[in-house]
């Protein structure tokens, strides 16, 4: 026996009991048939059943099947159950009021079988075609707001990767560096990022992934961490490409790739190294207001194949010279007619602007392309970077010596040693080389001694520079982040008795030599001091 | 580093030739520290051959000016040269500890 949950269910009301006996006499066979005898029944079941299909008469006693099918209509959990009027009156005026109310139909009384069969037929396929409709339009809807809210998600990964605070380096007047990055609707994947490499060097990137959405966001992500950590112990951008191109061609399962430039500026000598892998060509904008187009491409876009060796070129930059890097959201904005805004742009732009503040040519960059476009969707993800050089270019070449040392107190003196050496060689004279031994006691002592939380072997990095009137020390560890500077100086006036121990050290460090700067460059603690020769 | 140890009258004149950093202190604190177990109340410290002193030796100097101020001793330093000089000064040394230009100047004046 077929359940009678399958079978589609049907309310009769009439307050003619005779009446229910001929519909469910034509019925029964094909439909579960709930009866009736008056209104407020009919008001009950349906809520309690939700019938497929009401079958309802009009003249009753109380309340009429005009004020059912109103009740029934006014109720979200009744009003989608098709209603058919049956009734032995014919006027058209009744008709259109039931039509009115929402009835699906009508059907004289006395009712004849066949034509009963077919319309209750017809009206239960309706309904069925309207709930699946409706069914799919709820998963089109969840569908929809799932979409949206993974789009969020990737514009906010997007958004908490790149740095935003600007002035970048408040503390730096050698050089200006603004930034922006304007997400497309969809996801685009670009990136930008510039951080301090040594004292001197600052590396910029801008990049932009193939693809779209999380993906294209979560790999933007990945790239602009290997690329940072990469360039923590590896100072040429051509070397950081190919090491990162390595790392992610290796396993790249969906074949997505970056575009992708790199940039090293010396901020004291305004050379700037950079590679090109198949990025949008950036722009010089010399102090004269004449544009150079940056040409060399290095390699292929990142990630796409392994074994690439990026080569590099150099540029030298000097006062008021001004870099503009940017990605081809920029050069492929299209107009509402389908133009794209194009390279010829972006450079009478960049020629066109007056030389104020580099947030000034970022922003107005942006606004002449958003101008261009006009009502027409951005398409892809713009960004806009824009370094420059702020003083005049210094001869910065001269000696380097690097070592690498364990966390082991006898290796000052193998420090020392290698620095007096490198001293002599350099001429530096010896009342200097003995304040720099005393340096390097204390701070290699106190990284061996207090930067690491655990007896593991650590190496320590240490690279002395000279320059005839310069000699710059620079201490890498990579132990726990600490600003050794930030230490009160010892009160060097106390009477014998009141005088402490601690803090001396960092004292001497401070005043011997001219200028001392702590920063934390990826997982290590970089001190750089500078001392200032005569000549 | 080399400790050289003798006497001048009543005074201990230690005699450091290198240099007076984190390795080299413990050498010259355990010499040093000997000396105050015996009691001895006049030390002279001589720098002339001491290349560089860092502040894991200005802390030695520190507490045996301490211990010895205790003690009712007397601690004196001599023969700085410019490094250690900038050195005490820079650490205000020179107001705390005796020092003299010579280890004949800071006996004779004992």
């Amino acid at each position: 026996m077929e359940s009678s949950t399958t079978r589609p269910m049907v309310l009769a009301v009439d307050d003619t009991p005779e009446n229910l006996d001929v519909v469910n006499g034509i019925l029964a066979a094909e439909y579960d048939i709930k009866v009736a005898v008056n209104g407020n029944v009919a008001l009950k079941i349906a809520q309690s059943l939700s019938p497929d299909l009401i079958l309802l008469d009009i003249m009753m006693p109380e309340i009429d099947g005009y004020e059912v099918c109103r009740q029934l209509k006014a109720n979200p959990a009744t009003k989608d159950i098709p209603v058919i009027f049956l009734t032995a009156k014919s006027e058209t005026a009744d008709e259109a009021e039931g039509f009115k109310l929402g009835a699906a139909d009508y059907i004289l009384k006395p009712v004849n079988p066949p034509l009963l069969k077919a319309r209750v037929k017809t009206h239960l396929a309706l309904k069925q075609s309207m709930d699946k409709l409706q069914a799919a339009y709820a998963v089109i809807n969840r569908q929809k707001e799932r979409m949206q809210r993974e789009l969020n998600v990737g514009r906010d990964i997007q958004m908490s990767m790149v740095p935003d605070t600007f002035p970048a380096f408040p503390e730096h007047e050698e050089f200006d560096i603004h930034a922006l990055l304007k997400p497309a609707l969809e996801i685009g994947g670009d990136f930008y990022d510039y951080f301090f490499i040594d004292h001197e060097k600052l590396c910029v990137c801008v990049g932009d992934v193939s693809g779209k959405g999380v993906p294209a966001a979560l790999f933007m992500a990945v790239t602009k961490t290997l690329i940072k950590s990469t360039a923590s112990e590896d100072h040429s951008p051509a070397s950081i490409a190919t090491r990162v191109n390595e790392e992610i061609s290796r396993d790249n399962p969906s074949s997505m790739f970056i575009t992708l430039f790199i940039g090293i500026l010396h901020i004291r000598s305004g050379e700037f190294r950079y590679t090109n892998a198949g990025h949008p060509y950036p722009y010089i904008k010399r102090a004269g207001g004449e544009v150079e187009i940056l040409k060399p491409v290095h390699g292929p876009v990142v990630g796409a194949i392994s074994g690439v060796a990026y080569r590099e070129g150099s540029v030298e930059l000097g006062k008021h010279d001004q870099v503009l890097i940017f990605t081809d959201g920029i050069t492929e904005a299209m107009d509402v007619d389908d133009q794209l805004y194009g390279e010829q742009r972006v450079i009478d732009h960049f020629k066109a602007v007056p030389p104020e503040g580099l947030d000034a040519l970022v922003a107005s960059t942006l606004n002449s392309v958003e101008s261009f476009a006009g009502e027409a969707p951005q398409a892809d993800d713009i960004t806009i970077l824009a370094l420059s050089m702020n003083i005049e270019p210094e001869d910065v070449s001269g000696e380097t010596r690097k070592c690498v040392i364990a966390n082991d107190l006898k290796e000052i003196d193998r420090v020392n040693d290698i620095f007096n050496e490198f001293a002599e060689q350099c001429g530096i004279s010896m009342p200097v080389s003995l304040r720099v031994n005393c340096v390097f006691d204390e701070l290699l002592n106190n990284i061996i001694s207090y930067a690491y939380g655990d007896e593991e072997e650590h190496s320590i990095e240490v690279i002395m520079g000279y320059s005839g009137t310069r000699l710059s020390i620079s201490i890498a560890d990579n132990g726990v982040p600490f600003n050794p500077f930030t230490r009160k100086d010892p009160n060097t006036e106390l009477a014998l008795a009141d005088r402490e121990t601690g803090g001396l050290g960092i004292h001497l460090v401070k005043n011997v030599m001219d200028e001392v700067i702590y920063q934390r460059r990826y997982n290590r603690n970089v001190v750089t001091l500078i001392k200032h020769l005569d000549k | 580093m080399d400790v050289t140890i003798r006497d001048e009258g009543d005074t201990k004149v230690v005699v450091l030739q290198g240099k007076l950093d984190t390795n080299t202190t413990p050498d010259v604190e355990s010499a040093i520290n000997s000396l105050l177990d015996d009691g001895v109340n006049n030390l002279l410290i001589n720098f002339e051959n001491l290349s560089y002193i860092s502040s894991a030796g200005l802390r030695l100097l520190l507490a045996t000016a301490k211990h010895m101020e205790g003690s009712g001793g007397d601690l004196r330093v001599c023969s700085l040269n410019e490094m250690a000089t900038e050195v005490f000064e820079l650490s205000g040394f020179t107001a705390i500890i005796d020092v003299y230009a010579s280890e004949q100047e800071a006996l004779g004046g004992a």
